[in-house]
């Protein structure tokens, strides 16, 4: 009797044919797009998509073409934090058509389909109870869709935002197998730390592309009124913890309440308020990350 | 997964696929050698995870549209996933949810093809929430004055100061963006 391997073609069904046309139009878009770096970070609440955000201004700034994908399916934030949420959505000749926000930075986030702030993202399904069987798959073919039925045109750099947790890097390298790499965020506490070093691990171990460097948010803030800078957290050293690891450290990022104001507002710091220390370092990590587009 | 006529040996090719009803597709399969017909009859799971890798069984009929998968996946509110949850039926489900087949052009187009259906007047299709937008958008007018005094914006801030007049005027009812509705949002956006 004949096995698996033996059979020539899947009978009719179609299917490996209709998942290589995907990966094929992905492979199209994607030709057009220099580079592409993840932000990620094995622990959530750290300021990721708050320095993608600052990152991809100061980036465009300097006179790159960025894109952004907000690739926290679950937990879209890029939309408000570069301005463009509830900007409409238009399809072109060549797919739709993602909004700009500062400097002409293409966006494509969950949220600009989202009808209202209390909407959840859930997906139509008859057997919600088991939905964390299919879940999973649903949000990759999410992502892949957004990349590839997106009018991104010619980028130099797609930033992808991606949730917490080390495992979703997976998700976004099934999709680009030529990820530059991926920035690794993480706050200068032990518990982070402790997380964000495995995330670290996991993306080296595994292969799925090179850490580019290390960003440390909310390394110190000012104090208001004798002006003396204080450490946020007590305890972790990033710098060390990036030489430990063997990859490089970018830099640290002041803890800045008016760069919280900013993205609520969807001006990101470095637009707002270039002229403060917050927004100073993102300048650099950004001059550092346009060197890695230019070089790699 | 292929299948095997194991009396003849021989590839199973696909027939017929219909469905899903009630969350259930049926896929008819029959041996070129010796005719033997079998049905693959997939559970409420089975089908969602056929539906999760977006592919039709047998082969689409027409390209995908943009973003057809997510729109088509994507549902409104909780309840209404409850609702599918304890007794969904042929008819609460879409047509052009099935597989994301759908003849549409555009999101507009694709938004107007759900209404059709009786999807978007509701909060079913939440995509056409936003095609209504973007079609209030598209409906906005400038004043060659207005559009002067946007000029007098900074470059970087421009788009967004643009997004910004748009929405308010949008929220506001207006259709055409004069220098009186600039002086409205002036405020709000700080130039």
């Amino acid at each position: 009797m004949k096995t698996y391997w033996d059979i020539v073609g899947d009978g009719g069904s179609n299917v490996a044919a209709q998942v290589e046309a995907q990966t094929a139009r992905l492979r199209g878009r994607m030709a057009h797009v220099r580079r592409k770096v993840a932000v990620v970070s094995g622990k959530g609440g750290v300021g990721k998509s708050t320095v993608t955000a600052n990152l991809a201004v100061a980036l465009a700034m300097d006179g790159l073409r960025i894109g952004v994908l907000d690739a926290d399916v679950n937990g879209p934030s890029m939309a408000k934090l570069l301005g463009v949420r509830g900007r409409p959505l238009r399809a072109g000749p060549d797919g739709i058509l993602p909004p700009e926000g500062p400097m002409g930075i293409k966006v494509v986030s969950m949220d600009l389909l989202l009808p209202s702030d209390e909407t959840p993202v859930a997906w139509h399904g008859p057997a919600q109870q088991e939905s964390f069987i299919w879940r999973g798959m649903i949000e990759v073919n999410a992502l892949r869709e957004f990349l590839a039925d997106t009018a991104w045109g010619e980028l130099d750099l797609l930033l992808a935002d991606l949730p917490p947790g080390a495992d979703r890097i997976s998700h976004l390298t099934g999709l680009l197998p030529d990820l530059t790499g991926c920035l690794v965020v993480t706050v200068p506490s032990e518990v982070s730390h402790l997380i964000v070093k495995k995330a670290v691990s996991a993306v080296r171990d595994a292969r799925w592309a090179p850490t580019l460097g290390l960003v440390e948010n909310m390394g110190r803030f000012t104090c208001k009124h004798c002006g003396a800078p204080e450490a946020m957290f007590p305890g972790g050293d990033t710098r060390a913890m990036a030489t430990a690891m063997g990859i490089p450290f970018l830099g640290s990022i002041d803890f800045d309440p008016r760069l919280a104001a900013a993205s609520d507002r969807g001006v990101p710091l470095v637009l707002s308020h270039p002229d403060t220390p917050a927004a100073e370092a993102l300048v650099r990590i950004a001059r550092t990350i346009h060197g890695w587009v230019e070089a790699v | 997964m292929k299948l095997l006529c194991v009396s003849c040996d021989t590839q199973m090719k696909l027939e017929e696929t219909t469905g899903p009803v009630e969350g259930s597709l049926s896929v008819s399969f029959a041996c070129p050698s010796c005719a033997h017909r079998i049905a693959l009859l997939t559970n409420p799971g089975e089908t969602q995870l056929v539906r999760a890798l977006d592919v039709k069984i047998g082969g689409r009929s027409s390209p995908a549209e943009p973003w057809e998968f997510v729109r088509t996946m994507l549902a409104a509110r909780g309840e209404d996933v409850g609702a599918r949850e304890e007794g969904s039926t042929a008819s609460a489900e879409p047509a052009s949810r099935d597989f994301g087949e759908t003849s549409a052009s555009s999101v507009e187009s694709l938004s107007r093809d759900a209404q059709a259906e009786g999807l978007g007047a509701g909060p079913r299709c939440p995509f056409s929430a936003v095609a209504n937008r973007a079609a209030e958008a598209a409906s906005l007018t400038w004043d060659p004055s207005a559009e002067k005094r946007l000029e007098r914006v900074p470059d970087f801030i421009r788009p967004m100061a643009r997004q910004g007049i748009e929405r308010f005027a949008a929220e506001r009812g207006f259709t055409r963006i004069t220098e009186e509705v600039i002086d409205e949002v002036r405020g709000t956006l700080g130039f």
